[in-house]
């Protein structure tokens, strides 16, 4: 059946519809935007995020507990009031309109949300939830950006010798560590970090180097705001770098090896090209091509994996925000961070879709011209 | 490549060197911790959700009324200087003047009705027994009663003083308000939407605005404020954060005294770090809710049975070590409160259920239950004791005791399965009677013996229309019960015994709820948590452990600590 | 009639198959760090699958055992006068303390007819805490030995607050035998229970699930991916929609309203579950992969001769992916593995499976991290996830140069 249609070529222009001149011109504008390859993935973008997006509405009201009922039960355990004070003082403390039905609640959402309006916390009325992500995202993004392009950058190089020197003692020396440093998760990593050079060694001051940068700089450009962020994120981006090294190191190595059996390697080698050239411009080139796909894709989840190393490190960003929001079922802002989640996890993978193309000149996306 | 290689580690290598930043001197610094919110969510209305409450170390920046002695039973004044009940059954206090706010305004009445105005403008509990508040002079304030109430008044000295100079506007338009007028919604939510530019403290420190980030924030010496000019220490750091989060700080020495409840292997090394561990009860712990609504568990017997083969000695220490003291008396109140409000008389004749695994096979075989070939229990109808046992699995210490538990049971020829369930699912699954078995609290951490009974009797049984969607028939247990002593609603007579300020007619409603409950078993206590409250002696100076201040709260209202730093008790270690 | 080829079938074919292993096994041999994950592999199922009928699961919770470091163990205590009873045998007819809770009344069970035991409260309101009352017995003389847990002894006895005491202690009492009774391998948990016993019996359903689900997710990734990447046109925009949207919901949520909705008691089920999450990711990456294979020369010359699609898939295609997808299969198993202490979490893994996964979450929840004698029971899993990791992926390898010719030669 598969092969009857000819899907491995893609040369082909779909089939032109049949329809008269007049439908044709009616419709033209919309067949061009569904022609147009760019454009149509981007519709599509936008059409799973709003699936999420109101797959997300509906979940959070569906999670056990409300935001009133969450307040009630840290009220009850903490100060030990009884249940009745509890509810009185947290049902007054909000202002949630009893009246709306969750369909007036989602068109009301949907409406703001086209005017890029995210709306306000519940249960901290009046905070924006735009404001509270503008707080914590770009620590997120500084931290885990930093940590993702260095291992990254550290996979690529070391999963080459890897392939190169197959079987050598270099290769079971970082076989072992990438494979054994990748079955840790990255919270344990955290704690041993904070445990051993922070507790028992006392390299430095937990407590110092907790949050984002020290109190009273100006964040801006300037030297000693820029140390200090770099010096309150050490420790976090250190974990992401060990928890994710080895999965670049090890995907690297696999896709070095089959790339070194590759014809035009050989090719290459048999023309007397210098070793660094093949290494570089062929191998190299070629084999960390399907790894940038993998990378965008975890530029989405990485964000929110790094919840409980933000909470260990108290280096609050987005991460923590979800993981508050979830915990007091703050629906608003629950909403307004999954949705970002979802954009950027749609977009990079988008981009890569986008952009795979263009690294790889071999690949012509399907239906692109 | 490999040259490459080495440039980014040694780059890498120096962004970790940039973290091994020198230790940081503190001057007469006290150390301590609180989990908070950080702007924007986190806010100065300390009225609204989402503000910055530093627990109980509120007391600090809004200073109490008083403070209960939980050794004596006395209230130690500290904002209001006196109080108590005038002749026409109202209740009087006076605000201790000298002392001002960190905005300059003078601390008097205004501050004390702008606060209880406020109170009436969110509907607090407070108001149930009250009618109207006046301002009698500068400083004194009057509550008019419509009846006494010790737990009124307890509510009314444990409350914290806010300035009327922030909260004076919105406070002077709730006292013209009733709830039914129109302009009373919006009213409230002004009020849940204000947001006070800068936190106005009228304790001993200030909270500095500009000083809080996630990991702490800092409080400075108010000097005018109450208790202002005894205090020992400049400045107080509190850290940000749950028990994980600051576990490393105290074993580093860099935080010296925490409340968060810690896990005994950490408690460990904590001890042998020299840091103190400081125990002191909290009237609650862990128990074991039986759904009254599937058989066998509704007959007096099984639960009898249950509480005779359960070693809670094992059971506490495994789940919280030493704070987690096995309960002697059965009563529904902690073991200190039965001591406190029953005779000694009364205390022998409790039944005590010691573990005694003989004991609970004669009251199961006494109900007509058998063992089978395996040496499992089956009841009159044949059917296997096998219930599901939920659980919070968040909480440490109850997961561990419900592991225990149920371990301990099927020992006995049950069969449990426990399963744990997140901890925000829980409570609503005990509320819809979604449940067999199940670790829920018994007892509040409050000295009033009657609302011990409201967990029982009220949050987890029949408390539909409270909980909203949520509610249900909870343990569906019925209230109108009848015991050796005749019978008797204890929801109602629970009630009764936290009003009026007669302490014997009291007394007589609690023996009723006691006894009946030692013979019900309604729920079945397991431990009572005490607080391991971790205190580096280092670098704090309060008294040792023999103090009588030791047996308040170490939690919430009338915590020792703040109570000692309040009255200049508290200072810095001499190193 | 039929029978003959049937017959022939059933001869053959194990003995194929054996000769096939031996091939396998005896090409393996051959390489030095496959060989070391295929027996670290074999290890973990004889540890996982076969232990577990020959160790007994320790349920038994030890007061004066909790978190006990690794190697820990049962000592016996007697008067300094008498350093010659150092063992059970030596003390016959004497009288021996034990204090209930503890793992002393369990461990002399089977002496009950030599010794004479006395009983200890381990703490009762009257008499306080049993194990200073038996110790202050014990030094004077009124028992003859004691048996007591190796680091309590020392707590007892060194952190004693009454000095008169702690200076009784230390006078008059000794350790004569420290090596009674099998020591715990890696120490003991938050309730003084062996960690060794609850390794043998976490792993096996932990790496079924994981097994199961990793397997799953591959299949999925595996399946639909180069289907999607191979017919284009509709089904790739289908399943790379749907990949899309997989990957954008929020499963931790997703996970949250499931909880309070079903409850997993199979291990299938669960592995099934873990499956049906993390193939997204996946398919994605075989997707890409397939995608510039399908364009190199041999898939093109393959083409061009008229072969069949399936010949192409299976044997132009896969082959040349088998390295990628192992890598990526394995991880998918860890990843599977961690989930399951996410979903220990929501109450979606029963707890009554002891797995490792569980060990790790009570570990770290209740604070044995912070304890140098109690880590293992956090430690102890996630090292044994971590170098189950390690056996596969040198396994893998191993197995991939067995299967492809021109790697060994590379090699």
């Amino acid at each position: 059946m598969l092969h009857d249609q000819q899907p491995l070529a893609t040369d082909q222009q779909p089939p032109a519809p049949n329809l008269s001149l007049m439908t044709a011109r009616l419709y033209d504008p919309l067949l061009k935007v569904y022609r147009n390859y760019t454009a149509r993935v981007f519709l599509q973008a936008i059409i799973t995020i709003w699936v999420v997006m109101t797959l997300t509405f509906v979940l959070v009201r569906l999670m056990p507990g409300n935001p009133v009922d969450v307040l009630v039960e840290q009220i009850l355990t903490a100060e030990g009031i009884s249940y009745q004070e509890a509810y009185d003082r947290i049902a007054a403390s909000f202002n949630i309109d009893k009246d709306a039905t969750p369909l007036d609640q989602y068109l009301q959402w949907l409406g703001d949300l086209l005017r890029l309006d995210l709306g306000t916390s519940i249960t901290s009325p009046g905070t924006k939830v735009i404001d509270e992500i503008a707080r914590f995202l770009p620590w997120t993004v500084f931290a885990v950006g930093t940590g993702l392009l260095i291992s990254f950058v550290l996979g690529i190089f070391a999963g080459m010798p890897m392939a190169y020197y197959r079987g050598s003692k270099l290769d079971h020396i970082l076989s072992f560590f990438s494979s054994f440093s990748t079955g840790v998760p990255n919270y344990i990593w955290g704690l041993l970090i904070i445990i051993g050079p922070g507790i028992s060694w006392r390299w430095f001051d937990i407590g110092a180097l907790r949050g984002t940068y020290d109190v009273g700089l100006t964040p801006g450009v300037n030297a000693e705001f820029i140390l200090s962020a770099l010096e309150h994120a050490a420790l976090p981006v250190f974990t992401y770098i060990i928890a994710i090294l080895g999965t670049w190191m090890l995907s690297m190595k696999s896709s070095t090896t089959g790339v070194l059996n590759e014809d035009y390697v050989n090719v290459a080698e048999a023309r007397g090209l210098k070793e660094r050239t093949v290494i570089s411009s062929y191998v190299g080139r070629n084999a960390a091509l399907p790894l940038f796909t993998q990378l965008t894709i975890s530029i989405g989840f990485v964000l929110s994996s790094g919840v409980v190393v933000e909470e260990i490190f108290v280096y609050w960003g987005i991460g923590h925000l979800l993981f508050q929001s979830i915990t007091v079922r703050d629906y608003t802002t629950l909403q307004g961070v999954v949705l970002l989640l979802t954009a950027v996890i749609v977009f990079s993978n988008l981009f890569a879709d986008l952009t795979y193309g263009l690294l790889d000149p071999r690949v012509r996306v399907s239906g692109e011209k | 490549m490999f040259r490459r290689i080495l440039l980014l580690s040694a780059l890498l290598c120096a962004l970790g060197m940039l973290a091994f930043a020198p230790v940081q001197a503190q001057g007469d610094t006290l150390s301590v911790a609180w989990p908070y919110q950080v702007p924007p969510t986190g806010h100065f209305n300390t009225f609204a959700s989402g503000g910055i409450v530093l627990g109980q170390y509120q007391d600090l920046h809004e200073p109490p009324l008083a403070v209960l002695m939980w050794a004596t039973g006395e209230y130690a004044g500290m904002v209001a200087e006196e109080f108590g009940w005038d002749a026409d059954g109202n209740y009087v206090i006076k605000i201790a003047e000298g002392n001002s706010w960190s905005d300059g305004s003078p601390m008097t009445a205004d501050d004390a009705m702008a606060t209880f105005n406020i109170f009436r403008l969110r509907g607090d509990a407070v108001w149930a027994n009250m009618t109207g508040i006046e301002k009698v002079d500068d400083s004194t304030v009057k509550f008019v009663m419509s009846a006494p109430s010790s737990l009124t008044e307890r509510i009314i000295l444990t409350t914290n003083l806010r300035p009327a100079s922030v909260f004076g506007d919105i406070a002077d338009r709730a006292a013209m308000m009733s709830p039914d007028d129109d302009g009373w919604n919006g009213l409230l939510q002004e009020l849940t939407e204000f947001r006070p530019e800068s936190p106005v403290s009228g304790g001993p420190y200030t909270i500095l605005p500009d000083t809080i980030t996630e990991a702490r924030l800092m409080l400075e010496l108010n000097p005018g404020g109450f208790a202002g000019d005894i205090q020992n220490f400049d400045m107080v750091q509190m850290w940000n954060g749950e028990t994980e989060v600051v576990t490393p700080l105290v074993a580093n020495a860099e935080l010296h005294y925490i409340t968060h409840g810690i896990p005994p292997t950490t408690e460990e090394d904590f001890a042998n770090r020299g840091i103190d561990i400081v125990r002191s009860g909290m009237n609650n712990g862990p128990g074991l809710y039986v759904n009254h609504a599937v058989y066998p568990l509704n007959l007096v017997e099984v639960r009898q049975a249950i509480a005779y083969a359960i070693d809670r000695v094992q059971n506490g220490f495994v789940s919280l070590g030493e704070s987690g003291v096995a309960v002697e008396f059965m009563t529904g109140m902690s073991d200190g409160l039965s001591e406190a409000w029953l005779g000694d008389d009364m205390l022998d004749a409790l039944n005590t259920y010691d573990h005694d695994m003989m004991k609970a096979e004669e009251l199961l075989m006494s109900v007509g239950f058998s063992r089978d070939d395996s040496g499992n229990w089956v009841d009159d109808n044949g059917d296997a004791l096998a219930f599901e046992l939920t659980f919070p699995q968040e909480f440490a210490d109850w997961s561990a005791a419900a592991e225990n538990a149920t371990a301990q049971l099927n020992d006995f020829g049950f069969d449990i399965t426990a399963r744990g369930v997140q901890f925000q699912q829980h409570p609503q699954d005990i509320y819809a009677s979604n449940f067999e078995m199940a670790i829920r609290n018994w007892g509040l951490g409050d000295p009033i013996p009657g609302r011990s009974y409201l967990q029982a009797y009220n949050r987890y049984n029949g408390q539909g229309e409270l909980a909203g969607e949520g509610g249900g028939a909870g343990m569906n247990f019925d209230n109108n019960i009848s015991f050796s002593g005749g019978m008797i609603n204890v929801f109602d007579v629970s009630n009764a015994s936290s009003q009026g300020t007669d302490a014997s007619a009291q007394a007589e409603l609690v023996s009723q709820l006691a006894i009946s409950y030692n013979e019900l078993l309604p729920a079945i206590p397991l431990w009572e948590r005490y607080t391991n409250n971790a205190l580096n002696r280092n670098f704090i100076s309060v008294p040792d452990s023999s103090d009588s201040v030791f047996a308040n709260f170490g939690g919430g209202a009338d915590n020792w600590m703040t109570y000692l730093i309040l009255t200049g008790v508290t200072a810095p270690a001499d190193m | 009639m039929a029978g003959s080829p049937m017959l022939k079938l059933l001869v053959s074919l194990p003995l194929d198959l054996l000769r096939g292993l031996y091939r396998f096994v005896h090409r393996l041999s051959t390489n030095k760090p496959g060989f070391v994950g295929f027996l670290g592999l074999l290890l973990y199922f004889f540890v996982t699958f076969i232990m577990p009928d020959f160790v007994e699961f320790d349920n038994e919770p030890k007061l004066d055992q909790i978190a006990g470091p690794i190697g820990s163990r049962i000592q016996l205590a007697v008067h300094r006068d008498n350093p010659q009873w150092d063992s059970l045998e030596a003390l016959a007819g004497k009288t021996v303390g034990v204090v209930d809770q503890t793992g002393g009344p369990s461990f002399i069970e089977p002496w009950r007819d030599t010794l004479a035991i006395e009983k200890y409260r381990w703490t009762s309101r009257r008499q306080g805490p049993g194990i200073p009352a038996a110790l202050t017995d014990l030094a004077n003389k009124e028992i003859d030995g004691l048996l007591i847990f190796s680091k309590t002894v020392n707590q007892v006895i060194v952190e004693q607050e009454d000095a008169e005491l702690r200076q009784l202690f230390q006078d008059n009492v000794i350790i004569s035998n420290s090596t009674l009774g099998p020591p715990h391998l890696l120490g003991t948990d938050t309730q003084g229970r062996d960690i060794a016993s609850h390794m043998v019996h976490g792993g096996q359903i932990l790496i079924l699930t994981a097994l199961i689900g990793g397997v799953i997710a591959t299949m999925i990734a595996l399946f639909f991916g180069s289907l999607s990447a191979l017919a284009g046109g509709f089904i790739d925009k289908f399943f790379t929609a749907l990949a899309n949207l997989f990957l954008a919901i929020p499963q931790f949520i997703l996970l949250v309203v499931l909880a309070g909705i079903i409850r997993f008691d199979s291990t299938l089920y669960l592995g099934v579950i873990i499956g049906l999450l993390i193939w997204p990711a996946l398919l994605r990456a075989i997707r890409a992969q397939v995608l510039s294979l399908r364009e190199r020369d041999f898939v093109e010359a393959a083409r061009s001769l008229g072969l069949s699609m399936n010949h192409i898939i299976f044997r132009e295609i896969l082959p040349n992916m088998s390295s990628y997808v192992l890598i990526n299969l394995i991880f998918s198993i860890t990843i599977a593995m961690y989930f399951q202490i996410g979903l220990v979490v929501l109450g979606l893994a029963p707890i009554s499976d002891y797995t490792w996964g569980v060990m790790i979450y009570f570990g770290r929840s209740r604070g044995t991290l912070y304890n140098p004698d109690g880590a293992s029971m956090a430690l102890s899993p996630v090292l044994a996830i971590a170098l189950f990791q390690v056996c596969l992926v040198l396994f893998a390898r191993a197995v991939e140069e067995v299967f492809d010719p021109r790697l060994r030669s590379a090699g």
